[in-house]
């Protein structure tokens, strides 16, 4: 898909955000600015685009900096909702609804890549939802317990 | 007896190797690959290729019969089994030579020895090589594995009686853990091994890890191949190994040496293995101690090839063909010095999280003195089911300071995009002070932990750099940025993630 001068030109800012971080960049007639300041791109960096998440490789690091949409913002779960970062299998589940728990229990065991990963409550509560059973398969970003 | 055609019963970068040096030797290859691996690097090396199952390594490459049947029923006259998988199952290797193929490794009989970490502790006793204080309790329970760590003391390492590579294995450090220990330790060892016996042994504070590379062959000769220093560890599993070790003396060299070629000779090993040794203390008064004899061909095999100049895969296909061992005692020397990087796809700042995904970009370094092993291309998907390591890079230099920058530079031309990998950070053990002095021991990782993760913050420049990789305008690289699709966020959830 060809993006040439003259749409880059027209390109508006982005906003990228790596942690704390926001970068303004502006592309005007292929000059790059950031925050203002001309930046001069190192040959030798690599980048792709995944969605909102854009990879950069430059001597061996990575950075992986978030497009920033305004008016859109990426839904964030719920402060009390865990989930699994990577697809797994639900190995044990140590909680039901209405247990009490302490800052660091762990209330599931998930197994991915033949290691387990121990989900620990963030913070102390009662557990609310359970929405997972034993020897389940289940994706990232989906709610497993609700805590409150 | 000439071997014509091997069956690879693995998958990954090490069926790669094997095929390659089957490929060397003028043997055909036999690949075998689940519903996950259609279509897998190591299937398109191969000559032919059989399905062997579902996704699950239980239904696949876990699956004796079917794998026995691929074997017969492309007439492969010998299997190699890689590492990990079925490699030290004693049942594959007598499964083999029940069926009339040649098993690429020692003898099920040996393997059945030595895979009982009580047995072998026993014969190594008795074979006069020292072991670690360690007890398998007959009873099994919560109870009774508890009342062997406090017999043993704190700390302790419970683990898999069956076990290696670090699965099902636990530090006890305290009464309050133990029984959560004990129980994952159990679980993990029945899921990796299908045997829940777990082991309990005294654990040797900062202690190295050093091993012996040995090789048999059918006419009770054996060599050993020199030391592979092992000791950069994180949770058991090995990061980073390299030869020579820069703690060995010579002396402790050649005792380590004799001691591991006995330990062969008491199974009568054929092959190649590995003899693990927890190395206590410095120079010549340091004490090793036997941890364990791996009977299969290691990970970490590409760095005794380079120092020592041999290939031990295709060693280990003359051996089987029941040809002589191409090596006397004498004639091997250790030549320069090698590193091998192991490079997982992990979150080392979320705790060496497994990650899967999507490979964007991938591009290996190369280079005089570098080797990459690797399974995987651009584009494919790295599985959730199998091991998060994604290659290996091996690097060989004239000393371990010329060793440690040729890995450096070579990992800073090692770009993999899609994937979290491990890569900044084997830069920063490599380049840690303590990393270059040689002060390594197997809680270097954990004690250094924070430097060695550090999140860089980026040049403006590379924001430039960012904002550009979703239009066409930045060269070699949007080919791959527009044929990417926008993919689940993995790490949406991060935030919420314990930890």
């Amino acid at each position: 898909m060809g993006v040439d001068r003259q749409l880059g030109a027209l390109m508006p800012s982005t906003t990228l955000r790596i942690g704390d971080h926001e970068y303004r960049v502006d592309t005007i007639d292929g000059r790059v600015t950031v925050d203002g300041v001309e930046v001069e791109p190192p040959q030798r960096a690599l980048a792709v685009a995944d969605g909102d998440t854009r990879w950069v490789f430059f001597d061996g690091e990575v950075y992986e900096f978030e497009v920033q949409r305004t008016g859109r913002r990426r839904g964030t779960a719920h402060q009390g909702s865990l989930s699994a970062p990577m697809p797994a299998t639900v190995r044990k589940i140590n909680v039901a609804p209405g247990d009490a728990v302490n800052k660091g229990d762990t209330l599931l065991v998930l197994e991915a890549m033949k290691m387990e990963l121990p989900i620990r409550a963030p913070s102390t509560g009662t557990v609310k939802t359970v929405s997972c059973t034993e020897g389940q398969l289940v994706q990232p970003g989906v709610v497993l317990v609700e805590l409150e | 007896m000439t071997i014509g055609r091997v069956l690879i019963a693995n998958r990954g970068e090490i069926a790669i190797r094997v095929t390659r040096a089957c490929r060397e030797a003028g043997i055909e290859t036999v690949a075998v690959y689940s519903d996950a691996d259609v279509d897998a690097p190591h299937v398109r090396a191969a000559d032919r290729a059989v399905r062997i199952g579902a996704a699950a390594p239980s239904e696949s490459y876990l699956n004796i019969p079917v794998i026995i049947e691929a074997a017969i029923g492309t007439g492969c006259d010998a299997l190699h089994p890689g590492y990990g998988f079925l490699s030290e199952r004693a049942a594959f290797a007598a499964a083999c030579e029940e069926a009339g193929v040649i098993f690429i490794g020692p003898t099920a009989d040996t393997i059945e020895r030595m895979g009982s970490k009580v047995g072998a502790r026993a014969l190594m006793e008795q074979a006069g090589v020292p072991v670690v204080p360690g007890v398998t309790p007959a009873d099994q329970s919560n109870a009774g594995l508890l009342a062997a760590v406090r017999s043993i003391g704190f700390p302790a390492l419970v683990k898999a009686s069956a076990g290696g590579g670090g699965k099902g294995m636990r530090t006890v450090d305290a009464d309050a853990v133990a029984a959560e220990m004990i129980d994952g330790a159990r679980r993990e060892s029945m899921a990796a091994f299908g045997d829940g016996t777990l082991y309990v042994e005294r654990l040797v504070r900062r202690p190295r890890h050093v091993e012996i590379q040995v090789f048999g062959d059918a006419h009770g000769r054996i060599v050993h191949l020199f030391e592979r220093e092992c000791s950069i560890q994180r949770r058991h599993q090995k990061v980073i190994e390299e030869s020579p070790s820069p703690a060995l003396t010579p002396r402790i060299r050649a005792e380590m040496g004799a001691a591991a070629v006995a330990a062969a000779r008491a199974v009568n090993y054929r092959s190649a293995g590995t003899v693990e040794f927890l190395v206590d203390g410095a120079g010549d008064a340091a004490q090793f101690y036997f941890l364990e004899m791996n009977t299969r061909l290691q990970v970490e095999h590409p760095v005794t090839e380079a120092v020592a100049g041999v290939d031990l895969v295709r060693a280990q296909l003359a051996v089987a063909e029941g040809a002589p061992l191409p090596w006397t005692q004498e004639s091997l020397t250790q030549r320069g010095h090698a590193i091998e990087c192991r490079v997982y796809a992990e979150d080392p700042a979320a705790g060496f999280l497994p990650q899967a995904g999507r490979l964007l970009l991938y591009r290996e370094p190369s280079g005089p003195g570098i080797r990459v092993d690797a399974g995987i291309v651009e584009g494919r998907e790295v599985p959730v089911t199998y091991d998060p390591m994604l290659a290996k890079l091996t690097v060989h230099a004239e000393t371990r300071a010329a060793a440690i920058d040729r890995a450096i530079v070579a990992l800073r031309q090692y770009a993999v995009l899609g994937i979290r990998t491990n890569i900044a950070f084997l830069i920063r053990v490599l380049d840690h002070p303590s990393f270059r002095s040689g002060d390594l021991h197997t809680g270097f990782i954990d004690q250094h932990l924070d430097a060695l993760t550090v999140r860089p913050e980026p040049s403006t420049a590379l924001a430039g750099v960012a904002a550009l990789a979703g239009t066409s305008s930045v060269r070699s690289t949007a080919h791959t940025a527009e044929r990417v699709k926008p993919a689940a966020d993995p790490w949406a959830s991060i935030d919420s993630w314990g930890r």
